[in-house]
This record gives structure tokens, sequence and C-alpha cells, in this order.
């Protein structure tokens, strides 16, 4: 582990920029994401997290796959450079994670053929993602349900902000190859170490209850047709603001832009919440009822992914909590399941 | 007040006139109320009713929600000014019979847009809120601060004409008269002082950060389509991607169907997960429709909607010669 001063900070953002397009949260409020930086100076390291996740690097919300023009077909170039990240959360390190457990290596069960997304793949095997403690949770935060923490280690390398100057630590040859490009740091000791333990002391005491999850999968589906998902969905406006704001939500559409001939093929973000999801050529639509839809969301996230790959889809950074025109709050339905006390 | 709304909606029950109440009660974050609907006496106490409420409750009577009116259930609904307003245009466009409705006006002075609270504190979360008779204390890990009501209240509510539901069957409070002297246009006053360039510059950069999320149209309760133009897809009438122009399009399609039906209650703006500015838009329709038609949306039943109805007398100076 070294540390840098954080007089450093631009020259180790400056360092990084030639080789690396580099990704940091930039942005107040709502409009906080993680963008593309030139220099230090856009970062906003003030902020808890932001509102718009990081999912977009990876996945962005318009993708071209490929251009076709009179039956040339054109696959777009790969990015020059590999993406760097910096400050990216312990819970959205891990929804990337997930995501590639669908897009990246997914091999659900022995009897299932790998498939691996190039676009994906292509963008997030040559990444190199900086971790930062979260210091402070919000209030909406809930991590630890999800098997999580502020402090949770994750990615290629792992920061902690400890006021005056960042600790660094290298968790892949990746990580410690931009570690080893850092001159003049020094190395962390004892001292550094005992403030990373107060900090994560500090940090988890923000944390609310903690909640075991582990018999929700089960408790969901039992109650798949219980009338508890219509007091659930009669507040939800059916909009997509939880979804998109979700770093672990991945489902999207593909269409043909252009005209005859001659146009792009492009991937979108798409939502369970939009009528239009699962509408079928015939015109019947099997989740044709806006509670289907809620019921939907909550499912994916805590049975069928979990059934596919072993836990949730959810890593508790309270996004859509934040963002519902209606709190309808996750962690209220979650309870509800889970027979703790919580009116919806 | 909060007593009162609790005393009236529980002798509803008590006296049989209505078997649920759409309202507002305590939700989990300290700026944020939720809707709650109401089937018995006993619930009475979870409703609430202040500056948090910021919720057009109208919007459950239609959409995906339209089994509660169908169902002939007779429903209570509390309401703000700009709420009471969407009723009155469902009833006018014949979507809820105005007898099966029991609407309880609540006074109202304004509801909070967080993100001007956020600019209070400059971005630190609220975790603890007190409202005071003009001011709110709000309070996070090391900060307290007191910020007068009229600086964090919602743009629409500052100008808002109607505050107190002109049309309501129950009333919380003494109902004001309409505010004559509401600034009603005046953000449309400024921005109509730019310059074309100035002016489509900073709709570009306004709704380029748009997600197309559609929780603006999804929480607005002139938006009630069966199915909305963006969601058709055969043929298909727009592009689904953030791209600037199919944007532009969708919120300047959504503007110009609401043209005459919006009731200005900011509904669409507070829920925008992305903080676009949809004030300036909707309240340059608005003006239009008023300085033209001389007609503001959700005031009178038995009043002809702008847009469906002609005088002779109205202006024809968009007709090229
Ligand atoms: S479901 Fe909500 S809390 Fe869970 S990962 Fe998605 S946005 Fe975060
Ligand atoms: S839960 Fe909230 S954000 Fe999600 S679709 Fe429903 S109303 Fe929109
Ligand atoms: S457009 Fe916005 S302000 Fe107008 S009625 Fe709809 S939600 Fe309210
Ligand atoms: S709510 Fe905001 S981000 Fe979503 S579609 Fe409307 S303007 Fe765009």
């Amino acid at each position: 582990m070294i540390k840098i001063e954080k007089s450093k900070f631009s020259v180790f953002i400056q360092n990084l920029v030639g080789d690396f397009t580099v990704f940091a949260p930039v942005g107040e409020g709502r409009q906080s994401a993680f963008d593309e930086v030139a220099d230090a100076e856009s970062v906003n390291t003030a902020l808890q997290n932001t509102v718009q996740s990081p999912k977009s690097i990876f996945f962005p919300q318009t993708e071209v796959l490929f251009t076709y023009n009179d039956g040339d077909v054109q696959i777009p170039e790969a990015a020059d450079k590999p993406f760097f990240l910096w400050g990216v959360r312990a819970c959205d390190a891990r929804s990337i994670m997930l995501v590639d457990k669908v897009f990246g290596r997914a091999k659900q069960r022995p009897d299932d053929p790998a498939f691996e997304d190039p676009y994906w793949k292509a963008k997030l095997d040559t990444a190199v993602i900086l971790t930062l403690a979260c210091n402070e949770p919000a209030s909406t935060c809930f991590c630890h349900w999800t098997g999580d923490g502020p402090f949770e280690q994750a990615g290629d390398l792992w920061a902690v902000d400890v006021g005056s100057s960042y600790l660094i630590e290298s968790l892949t040859e990746k990580g410690k190859a931009v570690l080893e490009r850092i001159e003049n740091a020094s190395p962390a000791g004892k001292t550094e170490a005992a403030e990373i333990d107060s900090l994560r002391t500090q940090a988890e005491s923000y944390l609310g209850d903690l909640v075991d999850l582990s018999e929700l999968k089960d408790r969901m589906k039992q109650m798949w047709d219980d009338p508890a998902w219509d007091d659930i969905a009669a507040k939800c406006v059916n909009c997509g603001a939880c979804a998109y704001a979700c770093p672990t939500c991945h489902c999207f559409d593909v269409q043909d832009e252009g005209k005859k001939g001659k146009g792009k093929r492009i991937r979108l973000w798409d939502a369970c919440m939009f009528p239009l999801f699962t509408k079928e050529a015939s015109g019947h639509n099997p989740r044709g009822q806006a509670a289907d839809r809620v019921r939907q969301r909550f499912l994916h996230k805590f049975s069928y992914y979990w059934d596919n790959y072993g836990e949730s889809l959810c890593t508790g950074c309270g996004r859509c909590i934040y963002v519902c025109p209606v709190n309808l709050d996750i962690r209220t339905v979650v309870k509800r399941f889970l027979d703790i006390d919580a009116a919806v | 007040m909060v007593k009162m709304l609790r005393d009236t909606v529980r002798k509803l029950f008590d006296e049989k006139k209505v078997d649920m109440v759409i309202g507002w009660g305590e939700g989990t974050l300290p700026l944020s109320a939720t809707p709650v609907f109401i089937e018995n006496a006993d619930e009475a106490d979870t409703l609430i009713w202040d500056e948090r409420c910021s919720n057009n409750l109208a919007v459950y009577l239609t959409k995906d929600k339209r089994h509660l009116v169908k169902s002939g259930k007779k429903i209570g609904i509390v309401v703000k000014g700009c709420d009471s307003r969407s009723l009155v245009l469902y009833a006018v466009e014949n979507q809820i019979k105005r007898e099966n409705l029991v609407v309880i006006g609540v006074t109202c002075d304004g509801v909070i847009d967080i993100k001007k609270v956020m600019k209070r504190t400059e971005g630190k979360e609220v975790l603890d809120l007190r409202i005071g008779d003009k001011d709110i204390t709000v309070g996070g890990r090391g900060f307290e601060t007191v910020v007068a009501k009229k600086e964090i209240i919602s743009d629409f509510c500052l100008h808002c004409a109607h505050p107190d539901a002109p049309v309501h069957d129950l009333f919380i409070g003494q109902p004001r008269p309409a505010n004559e002297k509401a600034d009603v246009y005046k953000i449309v006053d400024d921005f109509e002082k730019l310059s074309a360039d100035e002016r489509w510059n900073s709709m570009v950069e306004s709704y380029s950060k748009c997600v197309r999320c559609y929780a603006c149209r999804n929480v607005c309760p002139s938006c009630y389509c069966n199915e909305c133009f963006v969601d058709q897809n055969d043929p298909q009438w727009i592009g689904k991607s953030p791209e600037i122009t199919d944007t532009l399009i969708f919120h300047m399609g959504r503007n110009m169907h609401v043209a005459g039906r919006c009731v200005e209650c900011g509904a669409c703006e507070r829920a925008c997960p992305a903080d676009i500015d949809l004030l300036l838009l909707n309240k340059k329709i608005a003006k239009e429709i008023s300085e033209r038609f001389n007609y503001e949306a959700g005031l009178d039943i038995d009043e002809k909607p702008a847009l469906a109805s002609y005088c002779e007398n109205e202006k024809q100076d968009f007709i090229m010669g």
C-alpha cells in the first residue's frame, strides 16, 4: 500500500490520461455521473456516490453494434485506449462483476455454453478499476444486506481517503502496473492501517440495521401470486427511473436505425417497467399489468438471478430509492417479504 | 391541519361516504412523502400533509391505475390546487365521473423541490428535517441549516395562481381565492428576450442530459394515452435512444399533447432523475394558450377545452398570408 498526498492527485491523474481514458465522478446532484475527465480538477471528490451509475461506461445507453451499407457490414473499432476508473464505490465495482456474469464469462450450469459479449468484454478486460472506500455511506445505502460493505476491497486497486492523502493498494497485476507508474510515493505503514480501521468502523456505524436476505429468494417465489404485489405496485407509476439508475439492471433492446439498406444496428437500455418491454408481435403482452412488471423487477433482482448465479442482483447502492418519484423503497419491499415490520 | 385531515377522512369512512382515500403518507427519506391508499378509518392516521407531499395524486385515477375508477369504488382524494385542476381536466375529458369522487382540498403554500435543498446543503445528504411556519430546518452529518420556505419551494409553486383547490367537496383550512398577482409567466418572459440561437442552445444543453426514462411522462396526470407515441413500434414514431433530436421530439411532442391540458403542477420536473428543467416549455405553452384562447386548464368543469372549441375572435396571426 502506498500513500499519495492529495496535492499530488492531479499528477496521478495526469500520469494516466495519456495511456488511459480516465473516468471519474463529475457533476452535482442528480446529474452526477462517471464521465471522461482530462484532469483532476474536473473530478468531484465530495460526492457520496454518483446518482447516475458507472454501468454506462461498459454498457452505454446506446451502443452501435455494426453499421451496414448495401451488404457491407462494419463493426466499430474498439476503443483505442484502455479505461481507467477512479473512485468507483465497492457496491458499483461489485455491480460490474454481477453484470459480467451475464455478459462476460457466463456459464450458468455445466451444460450451458459459455457466452461472451464482445462489446462488453473488450471494454472490461483491459479496464483498470480503482475502488474508493466509502467514508460516509448515505442513508439509502444497504450494501451490508447484499454481502458487501463500504470498505470491501474490489476492482484492481483499492483506495482510502484519509483526509490529506489517499492510501492505495493494488489487488491485481493490472492494478500493480498502475501503481508502479507513480513516482515518489511513500509506503503506508502501521499508522495508516490504524487510520483505515477507525474510518471503517465509523463508516459501518452509519449503516442501518442488518437484514439477512438468505430466505428472500424462496419467499418471493412462493408469494408469486400473493396480493402483496398489488399493494406494492399500487403507487409505482412504472417509469424507468429505478432501472436506468440501477448499476445492475442490464436489459436491452436492439433496433435498426437507418433507411433502405443503409444504417446502423444499435443496442440500447430497456427496462422491465415499460409496457413495450415484453409486448409480443401478436400484440399480446405476458406482463400486461403494471403489477406484473413491478414483480418482475424484484424477482429478477432477488430470485431469478440468484437461481442462476447464486447471489442477488442488487448491491444495495440505494440509487433506486433516491430517484423513485413515489418513494417506493426497495428495502421496504424486501422487509415485507421477510415479514419484518414494514408498511409499504 | 394534519389532525383535521385525519379526522375528516375518518368521518368519511365512518359515514360510508368513501371506499378508499388516496393521500400522502410518511416516506422513508426525510424529504419524501409517499402516496398511500387508505381503505378504512383506522388507517386515516397514516395520512400526512406538508411541503413534502409533492406528487400529483390524480395520476392514480388513469393510465395503469384506471382499474380503481373502473371498480366503481367511491374514492376520496386529497388535493393541492394543481391536483384538483387535474381532476377537473379528467371530468372535462370524460375520464372520471365527478360525482364518484370526494375531493378533499388542503391549503397549499407550495411543495419542496429537493434539488433546491441540495443546493443549499452543497450536496450534503439531508438526514433530518423540521418544518416550521416560515422556514425549514435541514440537518445532516455535521451541519444544520435553516432555510426560508420560499427558497426551496418548487418554481412551479412560486408562480402558481391557484394554490388552493378551485374545485373541492371538503376543504381543510380556509380556501383562499386565486392569486391574481402571481407572476405566472415570468420565466417565459425572460426566456423570450433571448436570441433564437441562445434559446436553441439552452434547450439542447438542458435536454441533452435526459436519459429517456419517461418518469416525467409517467407522473404527469395529463399524459394518459393508452399508448404513448414514443411506445408505438409499428410503425415506430421516434428513435428510442437518447439522441438529442429524438429526445427533443419526445419532449416537444409531449408539450404539445399537454397544451391547454397541463395544470402546471411540476410533478414532471420534480420526478426527473436527471434534473432537467421541464418548467420552461410547459409554461411557454401555457402562456400561449392563455394569451390566445384566454384559457387555463382545469379550472371549470363546464368550460370547453381550449383546443376543442373555436371562437371567431381568436387570434389568427399564426396563419401566414
Ligand atoms: S436495485 Fe436499487 S439498490 Fe439494488 S443495485 Fe439496483 S439501484 Fe442499487
Ligand atoms: S419503483 Fe419508482 S422509479 Fe421504479 S418504476 Fe416504480 S415509480 Fe418509477
Ligand atoms: S406536464 Fe408536468 S406540470 Fe404539466 S400537468 Fe404534466 S406533470 Fe404537471
Ligand atoms: S424524467 Fe427527466 S430523464 Fe426521464 S425522460 Fe423525463 S426529462 Fe428525461
